[in-house]
């Protein structure tokens, strides 16, 4: 399917609407109290920027109508308590109930509380195929950041092992290369694996936004797939909040999150940091946890892994100003992290592994600035800086075989075996990678009025590579090669509400710019004598995408949402320059892969029956992948001088949908069930002399294509003392078989899957402190994200938070 | 059981007049002592896994008898009817003399490395037995074997390990790469490891000294005493002054390594002057001995083009005989893929030449040190034996599968003392796929 037609006749549509500019009809109502619950009367609500605004009546309540909708600033003020701003997010043509408490000027700080979930519904229904996750109840519970975002539709977290071990997402059958991480919308390979979705917990995140297919232009990297942004906590109020957790396999976290603000002058310190540890010395076996006996022949065992242990330890300062003149956010911040990963095993778990491990820091330093109409009315102003070193070390020098017992294999002889490759997994390495890492975001949005915004968005990033292997030989180290990269991307975006905010759209362009620098020592000759010299060679490359997203409101019940980009991944190193080590000579032509990508999704609901309430959503998706980066066969592998480039050759294809149903019942109970299912098939479909390959429209191997999620929760007041509540949850995850391999046999499938897992926790009664317990993988399941390496089975943990807001 | 003794039986008539043969040249050839026309033939195709030709996609393997194997009006369907073979990309696949059993070793992959015997029972119903066993810890996940020609009791596996500078961890002057070579022998009926010995492949220190060292091993083969295994190596140069692998050099006389059988101890390493190719193969051997007692070896990567070498049943080069395929075929850069000894002197290779990706089969008298193509395989551009890994002798005759990928092909039956050509059964093919032996 072509998808180019689609995007113009979506972008001439977007264009006629322009023509048109009706009135907008958000209301936002709610109550004022002060800090006794007594309605205050009299207080004036203004929305920033514009006249429209009202005073509540002698029972505090209030009505503002004819608000536009999007991200809004209401200043509260009334005699004797303190001004207050709030940004709010009003849905469009929707009504907002606000109950707002007003602190005596004499207090430090003000607080209001939302009704509602805004935020995450305000970009739930701007078009974008994206999926808000917010952690605030999740973080109560001993849960890892990445089981969240894999109870997600249409998302599969793979990950080889217990905590801290390598993960790869899948976001509607696009993975790998294709899907990128921010933090905080910096791409997180700013901060590298010891501050990363593995150990940063969800008690420091505010929410995750997962876009699936097309990528709004403020996210700006070349993200073919999708993109997982992951925002930290940002409250503005005085709040302490800290945890601590224990459980199976002496999993250890704790995490710390606060911040001070002084009201007068709006300086404001934030800290967070986090320490987690586990000896993941979870129990396996099944027919992938074999001992190898002396003669060759397997003893199957169930054993306990002995080499995966993880630590790891971060935490962000940031000081600065918030809510002043001159700006709404100035902050210095320091970001600092380490980690330590043992590894058990490689791509599968039938070799068990001893030593082999990596440790990881990072040091950040950055800078954030935002100001609302600065210099002039509705210019709004940001600007994200990093300055990042990462380094990370692979440690692997044991020369010997193990067994699952943790000890050394022994041969025929009685002696222990040598490793074929000479270590655990390869060759001896103690590896030394060094990153320099700069990265800059500067954002520039201008709301014409209150329909018309444009967003102008210019990412750079650059990253200096260095390594040092200390297992080779001095001469060897002098002639290791330098790698920088720098990538840029401009992105311009202009965002409208039409027909009373009914149609809500999104047009962006993306201009993405890379150069690779490559420096590899060589020896030349001159005068009979030989020396160092270097050879330096760069790419640069450089590619646009565009895109849309359109939501069109058809009743208040009924939400239709679109969305489409042509999604670039610019090549990597390796593909350009090849890799002399494995011959593979270079290809500096090589074009960025495009993947056109649609969404097409509708939101029902919610419908109230008595006390039973049910929305469902759903999304249909393709994903059409042109100019895949393959490397084909050379029949002359055998040849040590040269083999095939990379080259734009594949092509893929995925197809399918997701759907999600939530439902509740006097907001006791809660129930949430999600499915996706899809097809990513090989769509090359001719080969040189015409014939269908057998491969054409096949599964491709090695993706989980369908799998359901399900949560249940359950929330019980005034149990054992007043104001105290209790809450029950369950999920339920189903992942279907799939074939490893593209030879169908039943070796190479996985199984069916089912995981259960149930929570509760408490919340005493001053709602400070909250006390929760989980069992994970309840009936000890042999759980698989990837064939053959085998997750944790049935674990228990036990976790306290405590939380102290306003003082 | 008994069809086996009579297989010994036969051979050791076949050697015996080969004997009196050669003395008595320009009398007719060796009559034809084929295959029983029941022996299963098994036929071997590789499936594509991202791009045509690949064979990363596994393998199929399918069985006919022997007598349906030549006849043209059989047709085989090795990817729509055959079974896959257990192994994640290309399976290193071997055959039991009387056709009733295939060995496999895995490569790569979860059981890479994993040995496996399957009952060949006809069409695809091939049956593994349940014992297996996993020379991975010895040999890498990813490993190179040869089959013994000691009526299926041992196969052969080798590797090198750990490539690095003497001087990797530590101040010393540099001397040496080295690597650690293991050589392990497989109990194939008992199925289990029987022994395996490992150490280190010195060359000469001049050698060493200019960064040359054995890269790899693959092709053992047992001398005629019984007593020696001869294996072949790949060769590698770094540059001492950076530590980089040099992708051209100039390369030294070709290496084999000689070990003792059985207790493959006491390795040594023997050179040619006569070429500069490597000998390890690829996917099948290139080491075969002959009635005359001496091991023929073609060679790869040779800057001369490949050579068919003699390694007589001293265990040494004979520096007095080669057959160089350049000079002797008129083409330039002639790169043997594959080949088989089949008897009497006369052996088959799949080759290519020039820049071209092409391969042609080529006739080759080692006796008289003479080679011609063989005119009658098709002539095709897609036709790619790269892969190539099974040959099925039968008395004076060769069995070789021949199919362009992508196209459909046929068994060719290669009469080595007529060198008449007859067309056997059609292989069916589907698009990137190929064909890659017949066991």
């Amino acid at each position: 399917m072509k998808l180019k037609r689609p995007i113009t006749i979506l972008l001439q549509i977007a264009l006629l609407f322009l023509i048109y500019e009706e009135i907008l009809a958000s209301v936002i109502t709610g109550k004022v109290t002060d800090s006794q619950s007594q309605p205050l009367p009299g207080v004036t609500l203004l929305i920033q920027g514009t006249t429209i605004g009202t005073i509540t009546n002698p029972e505090g309540h209030f009505e503002i109508k004819n608000v536009a909708s999007g991200r809004q600033v209401l200043i509260i003020s009334s005699l004797g308590y303190e001004r207050t701003m709030k940004e709010i997010f009003v849905p469009a043509g929707e009504t907002i109930k606000l109950d707002i408490v007003m602190r005596d000027a004499t207090s430090t700080l003000d607080e209001i509380v939302i009704e509602g979930q805004s935020i995450k519904k305000e970009l739930e229904t701007r078009g974008f195929a994206v999926h808000v996750i917010e952690t605030k109840k999740a973080s109560l519970q001993s849960v890892q950041t990445n089981d969240l975002i894999n109870r997600t539709a249409g998302v599969r977290v793979r990950q080889n092992g217990g905590i801290g071990s390598s993960v790869d997402y899948n976001l509607n059958g696009m993975s790998g290369n294709s899907v990128r991480i921010f933090i905080d919308g910096l791409p997180a390979s700013t901060y590298g694996s010891s501050f990363s979705l593995n150990s940063i917990p969800p008690a420091l995140i505010e929410r995750i936004e997962i876009y699936k297919g097309v990528i709004p232009a403020h996210l700006a990297d070349d993200a073919l797939g999708g993109a997982i942004n992951v925002i930290l906590k940002k409250s503005m109020s005085n709040n302490l909040s800290a945890s601590v957790s224990y459980g199976s396999f002496n999993t250890f976290q704790t995490n710390f999150n606060g911040l001070i603000r002084e009201s007068s002058s709006g300086f404001t310190l934030r800290a967070s940091a986090f320490y987690n540890y586990s000896d993941n010395d979870y129990e396996v076996w099944g027919k992938f946890v074999r001992n190898i006996l002396p003669n060759g022949r397997y003893d199957y065992v169930r054993a306990k892994r002995f080499n995966d242990a993880y630590k790891s330890v971060g935490g962000k300062l940031s000081v600065g100003f918030t809510s002043v003149k001159w700006a709404d956010q100035l902050f210095i911040s320091y970001t600092g992290s380490d980690d330590y990963n043992e590894i058990q095993h490689g791509t599968y778990m039938s070799i068990p592994y001893f030593g082999r491990f990596t440790t990881s820091q990072s040091h950040a330093l950055g800078l954030d600035y935002s100001k609302e109409d600065l210099f002039t009315k509705g210019l709004e102003v940001t600007f994200n800086g990093t300055l990042s070193s990462r380094g990370q070390v692979v440690n692997d020098t044991v020369r010997w075989n193990y067994n699952w017992f943790g000890e050394r294999s022994l041969g025929l002889d009685g002696k222990p075996i040598l490793r074929p490759q000479g270590a655990q997994q390869g060759a001896p390495t103690l590896n030394h990678i060094d990153r320099n890492i700069a990265t800059f975001r500067t954002g520039l949005n201008y709301r014409i009025n209150s329909q018309h915004k444009l967003i102008y968005s210019f990412t750079y990033f650059d990253i200096d590579r260095r390594q040092q292997d200390e297992m080779l030989s001095t001469v060897e180290r002098a002639f290791i090669g330098t790698r920088d990269l720098q990538k840029d991307i401009s992105s311009l975006g202009y965002e409208f509400n039409l027909f009373r905010t009914r149609l809500k759209g999104n047009l962006f362009g993306k201009y993405y710019q890379q150069r690779i620098d490559r420096m590899d020592p060589i020896l030349v000759e001159a005068n009979g004598e030989s020396f160092r010299s270097e050879d330096r060679v760069s790419s640069t490359k450089n590619t646009a995408g565009y895109g849309a997203a359109f939501s069109y409101t058809v009743s208040e019940k009924l939400l239709l949402l679109i969305s489409a980009e042509k999604a670039v991944r610019m090549p990597s190193e390796n593909e350009i320059f090849g890799s002399p080590g494995d011959n593979i000579v270079e290809n500096i032509s090589i074009n960025p892969e495009i993947s056109n990508n649609l969404n097409l999704g509708f939101q029902v609901g919610s419908f109230d029956f008595v006390d039973h309430k049910f929305s469902l959503s759903s999304t249909g998706f393709l994903r059409d992948t042109k100019d895949k980066i393959i490397q084909q066969i050379n029949p002359r592998i055998n040849d040590a001088v040269q083999t095939n480039p990379y080259e734009n050759l594949g092509k893929t294809k995925s197809i399918g949908f997701e759907a999600q149903l939530n439902y509740s019942h006097k907001d006791k109970l809660r129930a949430m069930i999600n499915l996706s299912r899809f097809n990513s098939v090989f769509n090359t479909r001719y080969d040189s002399n015409g014939n269908i390959y057998d491969n054409y429209n096949q599964q491709l191997p090695n993706e989980p294509y369908f799998n359901i999620n399900s949560t249940l929760e359950y929330a019980f007041a005034d149990v054992f003392m007043k104001e105290a509540a209790l809450n029950l949850t369950y999920y339920f995850g189903f992942v279907d078989r799939f074939y490893t391999t593209w030879l169908e046999i039943e070796d190479f499938r996985t199984p069916r899957q089912f995981v259960q897992d149930i929570g509760v926790n408490y919340a005493f009664p001053n709602k400070k402190l909250v006390i929760s317990g989980d069992v994970r993988n309840i009936f000890d399941q042999q759980v698989y994200d990837n064939f053959a390496v085998q997750k944790p089975g049935r674990a228990f943990y036990l976790k306290i938070n405590y939380t102290i807001n306003n003082f | 059981m008994k069809k086996q003794l009579l297989n010994i039986l036969h051979s050791c008539l076949f050697l015996s007049m080969l004997t009196f043969y050669s003395c008595n040249e320009g009398e007719s050839p060796a009559p034809d002592e084929g295959l029983d026309a029941e022996r299963w033939v098994t036929v071997a195709g590789a499936l594509m896994g991202d791009s045509p030709g690949d064979g990363n996609g596994g393998t199929q393997i399918y069985a006919v008898s022997y007598e349906d194997a030549i006849n043209p009006e059989t047709v085989i369907d090795v990817f729509e009817n055959g079974t896959p073979v257990k192994s994640n990309r290309t399976a290193r696949l071997q055959v039991s003399e009387d056709g009733n059993t295939m060995f496999n070793i895995a490569y790569a992959g979860e059981n890479g490395g994993e040995y496996a015997r399957f009952a060949v029972n006809g069409g695809g119903n091939y049956v593994q037995e349940d014992v297996t066993v996993n020379i991975s810890q010895y040999a890498g996940t990813a490993p190179r074997w040869g089959k013994l020609y000691n009526d299926d009791k041992t196969g052969i596996a080798v590797n090198i390990a750990n490539i690095a500078a003497n001087n990797a961890d530590n101040q010393d002057e540099f001397e040496y790469y080295r690597g650690t070579a293991t050589v392990l022998a497989l109990d194939l009926q008992e199925t289990l490891i029987a022994n395996y010995r490992q150490y280190e492949l010195p060359l000469t220190a001049e050698e060493e000294a200019a960064g040359h060292c054995i890269f790899r091993l693959d092709a053992p083969v047992l001398n005629q005493a019984g007593d020696k295994v001869i294996i072949g190596t790949w060769m590698r140069k770094y540059d001492p002054l950076t530590g980089e692998r040099e992708s051209e050099w100039d390369r030294l006389g070709t290496k084999s390594i000689v070990v003792n059988y059985p207790s493959l101890e006491n390795p040594t390493v023997i050179s040619s002057t006569q070429a500069f190719g490597d000998c390890s193969g690829y996917r099948s051997n290139v080491n075969y001995l002959a009635e005359d007692g001496s091991i023929y070896q073609a060679t790869q990567r040779d800057p001369n083009g490949s050579h068919i070498l003699r390694i007589t049943s001293g265990n040494e080069y004979d520096n007095t005989y080669k057959l160089s395929l350049d000079e002797t075929l008129g083409l330039e850069d002639v790169y043997i893929e594959a080949w088989k000894y089949v008897n009497n002197g006369i052996g088959y290779a799949l080759i290519r030449h020039g820049e071209s990706d092409q391969s042609y089969v080529a006739r080759l008298d080692l006796t008289n040190k003479t080679a011609s193509l063989v005119n009658e395989i098709p002539d095709d551009a897609d036709l790619s034996f790269h892969q190539y890994q099974g040959f099925l002798v039968s008395g004076n005759d060769l069995l070789i599968a021949v199919a362009p990928i992508g196209k459909d092909g046929n068994i060719y039956v290669l009469h080595s003392q007529t060198g008449e050509v007859t067309i056997g059964a059609t292989l069916k093919n589907k698009a990137g796929n190929h064909y890659i032996g017949v066991f």
